[in-house]
């Protein structure tokens, strides 16, 4: 370091303050006449109010052969009701500046309408209508097919999407729905029809199966007359649980390679499944997965990126596929990247080499002590938008877990040592027990990648 | 003690208040309180961006803002990162055509470190910097162009209506990530140049927002920034003038492995900070925004000739802003079937203006966007320094959803009239390659989702949530679960 080019007063690192006490908001939980559960949770401050709706229609429960009929039922809500065509609907919605998402999973589908407080009760109205009177007409399911296979094509385009598609195939027998893409492929959004949407709809949208959450600055809204007049007025019958079917997977450690002929990268997907958030090792899974992989200073990172230059970044991460109240749910554990074509035999020398050196000789305190830090210091960041702490509540009501589940992740977060951190990110991602996906260049990566020896390699078309 | 005027809270900024201040070394620091959740968010614009760059270095103002996180005299290697994540804390730093960015959200006792750390690299970067960062960092750059650019379908169509719109020599004739050649050819002494030019104390806006003790706020940024001596050397960027119009229709065509035809453009439209560019906006998002604007209802609902259409808009203060349209066609639609729909739209629009449904719903959806935007310490943050930077008052961040409320129905006309015109715009129309040119050509892959967020600035750290879902952009979801 040369003196010279310092022109400024140094001064020592500052030490921190005092920390002032933050808690994951509790919310109020209850249920309308109707048998909706409802989560309240007053954010002062946060004018634009989000809304999520859970609905008990999971994707295993689609009809054979009639996979994404969840995704164009999710669709078709908003597009015209009893009392709005499709056009109208979605101008009234903008109308009252709002956003209105819905997405099914393999969990269920969920609804997120984000408005400002002062518009709440009108685009509750519009949701409500949406939910108990959807039009489903022939002509929009029509649309909403024909847009759906327009959009197929650009998934299987994106490489990131193409690993991830090839990755569920990979892993999950071909009789789960898990092993088929979430929104369908060709040949079955093919098949789809307003019936079809119709009979999903009536045989797994109530309220009786539904959750609302609701999050925002709630001080001058009447929430209580609001429901009545909106989602109160939604009604069905009760229905029985569902069976939840098991989760397998066949995670014997091999590569598949999709082939891009002249790909200047390659995307990897990398992955297996492990234990839900029920599993009482998931506090030192989410903190040995994040001193893994989870930030440009985790332990891929600081090789694959800022030693070696391979990549923009390679994360490690789990997300939840499906939970069941009984413990049964899995998560995909995985590790995923782009780095560029000449260089992706090295990075994935180097990327084992970091999972053996793990293995051999786990994490550090520091590191621990770093993760803990950050997971449970950025909690009151991440949780500042009604959006951000209604889409964690409505995932825990998804996943069959307690309204305070993150209130007391944190806690354990706290409690997690080093030694319990690094045993979940080893069990987590085995050398041998690892699907790898490569999108790229078969032509310049196959061959170093069958020298790494890290399972039989095939190669299938892009 | 610096001194500086203080503002009250204006009407339709929802109680929001900032203050001015400056130090003697001319860094200006703009402070607002809020102290509803216990987060601090920092941000420090500097006022470089890619159209400072000079020809043969495209890219350096955004390798550059990488070199940042890599040291400084008391942070060693990535300290930055580690030291802002271990306070629980996040950061990162983007480029764009008009600014240079860097941001920390801090848990509000964290907030002197985060000062500490910003004012370490404005004042002593150059201790650090060395050939092993650069030569890292480039390859890093490098492979974020490839991820996010060049692996992608439609990848570089920005960067094309960019190079088109704005013409060759103009300092917005090309985006911050820059070109391969120019990444390969840039030296470290390009960088400590880029430093010593551009990084001082008068360049630059600091605003913190959140949960602060402004007095003690303060006195910190004095103590960590106030001795950080000014520097008068920097270069003014090329001049950005531009006729109103292009004054023709520019086009190209592509022929590319995508897996669909699509037709693009770009519009000049009024710069940044005007009412017409306000106007340009609401015009923008009634034609082109949402689920209930007229091409989404004309090409994707009537005529179902398009799986995405949609309008967005650049808004650039030193070089006429940019209106993107972005239409994926249906099927087996060719190009010219869009175009002329697109055509009669626009000509309908500029004819007879917008409805009064359509200005509320236009005003409703860009007065939610700024409740949303206002609604973090952070992202309040960014527009007091944008406002600051770009137009001299950071005050105007609190009132421009007034501004916006504000605009006549006869404004959007008038705009749309004057510029949402063929003799305006750069055309791109993206043909796929035929099956055998693709075996010849060979495949590079990925999707365009719709019209909007037009690729302006670069970001320092992947800010992709990670994923493994087959269809969802990771964007859309809400990524890894802990």
């Amino acid at each position: 370091m040369s003196d010279a080019v310092v022109t400024m007063d140094l001064h020592p690192q500052p030490a921190a303050g005092q920390p002032k006490p933050w808690a994951f908001p509790a919310p109020d939980r209850g249920a309308l006449g109707n048998g909706l559960t409802v989560l309240r949770c007053h954010r002062p401050g946060q004018q634009v109010v989000a809304v999520d709706i859970s609905l008990g229609a999971p994707l295993d429960a689609e009809p054979e052969g009639l996979d994404g009929v969840a995704t164009i039922m999710a669709r078709a809500l908003s597009e015209g009701t009893d009392k709005h065509s499709a056009e109208e609907f979605a101008a009234e919605l903008e109308r009252c500046g709002a956003t209105l998402d819905a997405h099914a999973d393999h969990p269920g589908v969920r609804i997120a309408l984000e408005v400002p407080v002062s518009r709440l009760h009108k685009a509750l109205g519009l949701l409500a209508e949406a939910l108990r009177a959807p039009a489903f007409a022939d002509h929009e399911v029509e649309r909403l097919v024909r847009n759906r296979l327009d959009e197929i094509p650009h998934e299987k385009a994106n490489p990131a999407r193409r690993a991830a598609k090839e990755l569920s195939k990979e892993l999950f027998p071909a009789a789960s729905r898990m092993s088929r893409p979430r929104q369908g492929t060709e040949e079955t959004v093919a098949q789809i029809d307003a019936a079809a949407v119709r009979a999903f709809y009536e045989a797994h949208v109530r309220p009786a199966t539904a959750t609302a959450v609701i999050v925002g600055d709630l001080a001058g809204v009447d929430l209580d007359t609001v429901l009545a007049d909106t989602l109160g007025a939604w009604t069905g019958d009760s229905a029985a649980p569902r069976p939840v079917p098991a989760i397998t997977a066949d995670d014997t450690g091999r590569v598949v390679i999709v082939d891009r002929p002249g790909a200047v990268q390659t995307q990897l997907l990398i992955g297996r499944i492990g234990p839900d958030r029920h599993d009482r090792q998931w506090p030192a899974q989410v903190l040995g997965t994040y001193c893994l992989g989870g930030t440009l200073t985790s332990r891929l990172d600081r090789v694959l990126r800022e030693e070696k230059g391979y990549t923009y970044g390679v994360r490690a991460f789990t997300q939840v596929l499906r939970s069941a109240p009984d413990a049964s749910g899995a998560a995909m554990l995985a590790i995923s990247g782009s780095v560029d074509t000449p260089n992706t035999g090295p990075a994935l020398r180097d990327l084992w080499q970091v999972l053996r050196t793990l293995a051999a000789e786990g994490l550090t305190d520091a590191e621990r002590d770093a993760a803990v830090q950050n997971l449970v210091g950025v909690a009151p960041l991440k949780y500042e938008t009604a959006a951000s702490v209604a889409g964690t509540l409505a995932d825990q009501v998804e996943q069959f877990l307690p309204d305070d589940f993150q209130a007391r992740l944190y806690a354990g977060l706290a409690e997690t040592g080093t030694v319990e951190a690094t045993a979940a990110a080893v069990s987590a991602f085995p050398v041998d027990r690892l699907v790898t996906i490569l999108v790229g260049d078969a032509s310049q990566i196959e061959g170093p990648v069958r020298e790494l020896g890290i399972g039989q390699v095939t190669v299938v078309a892009g | 003690m610096p001194m500086g005027h203080t503002a009250t809270a204006q009407a339709g900024s929802g109680g929001l208040t900032a203050t001015e201040h400056r130090l003697a070394n001319g860094l200006r620091v703009v402070l607002s309180e809020d102290h509803l959740t216990p987060v601090a968010a920092v941000c420090l614009w500097y006022d470089v961006g890619s159209r400072h760059e000079v020809k043969s270095r495209t890219g350096l103002a955004h390798l550059f803002e990488h070199l940042m996180f890599q040291g400084s005299a008391q942070v060693t290697g990535n300290g930055h990162f580690e030291l802002v994540q271990g306070a629980g804390g996040s950061l990162n730093g983007t480029t764009s055509f008009e600014r240079t960015n860097y941001f920390e959200t801090m848990p509000a006792h964290q907030l002197e470190l985060a000062l500490w750390l910003e004012a370490d690299r404005m004042g002593s970067l150059l201790a650090a910097l060395d050939d092993e960062s650069m030569e890292n960092q480039r390859d890093v750059v490098k492979n974020e162009r490839r991820q996010r650019y060049d692996n992608v379908p439609y990848g570089t169509a920005f960067e094309r209506l960019t190079a088109l719109v704005y013409p060759e020599g103009h300092p917005y004739h090309h985006t911050p990530i820059g070109s391969m050649a120019d990444l390969d050819a840039a030296t470290l002494e390009d960088a400590r140049a880029f430093f010593s030019t551009y990084y001082a104390p008068n360049n630059a806006v600091l605003s913190v927002v959140g949960d602060i003790d402004p007095e003690q706020t303060l006195a910190w940024i004095e103590k960590y920034f106030g001795s950080i001596p000014s520097h008068e050397g920097k270069q003014p960027p090329r001049d950005g003038v531009l006729p109103d119009l292009v004054g023709e229709q520019l086009r190209q065509e592509i022929r590319e492995e995508v897996p669909a035809r699509a037709l693009m453009a770009a519009y000049r439209l009024p710069h940044d900070g005007t009412r017409e560019c306000d106007a340009a906006d609401l015009a923008l998002t009634v034609l082109g925004g949402g689920e209930s604007s007229r091409l989404h209802n004309r090409l994707v609902r009537r005529d179902q000739t398009a799986v995405a259409a949609g309008f967005g808009l650049l808004r650039l203060a030193g070089a006429p802003s940019l209106g993107w349209l972005d239409v994926k066609t249906s099927g087996g639609v060719e190009v010219p079937a869009i175009e002329a729909a697109v055509d009669e739209e626009l000509a309908r629009f500029a004819a007879e203006g917008p409805t009064s449904e359509e200005m509320e719903r236009a005003q409703a959806q860009l007065e939610r966007e700024w409740l949303d935007r206002l609604g973090t310490v952070a992202g309040r943050a960014d527009e007091l320094c944008r406002f600051a930077v770009l137009f001299g008052d950071p005050q105007l961040a609190l009132t421009a959803v007034r501004r916006l409320l504000d605009i006549t129905p006869e404004e959007v006309q008038a705009v749309a009239a004057a510029r949402l015109r063929p003799d305006n715009r750069a055309v791109l129309v993206y043909e796929p390659l035929s099956a055998e040119e693709t075996e010849a050509a060979g495949d590079d892959g990925s999707a365009g989702q719709t019209a909007g967020a037009a690729p302006a600035a670069e970001s320092a750290e992947t800010d992709d949530t990670a994923e493994t879902d087959e269809n969802s952009e990771p964007a859309e979801r809400e990524g890894a679960d802990q």
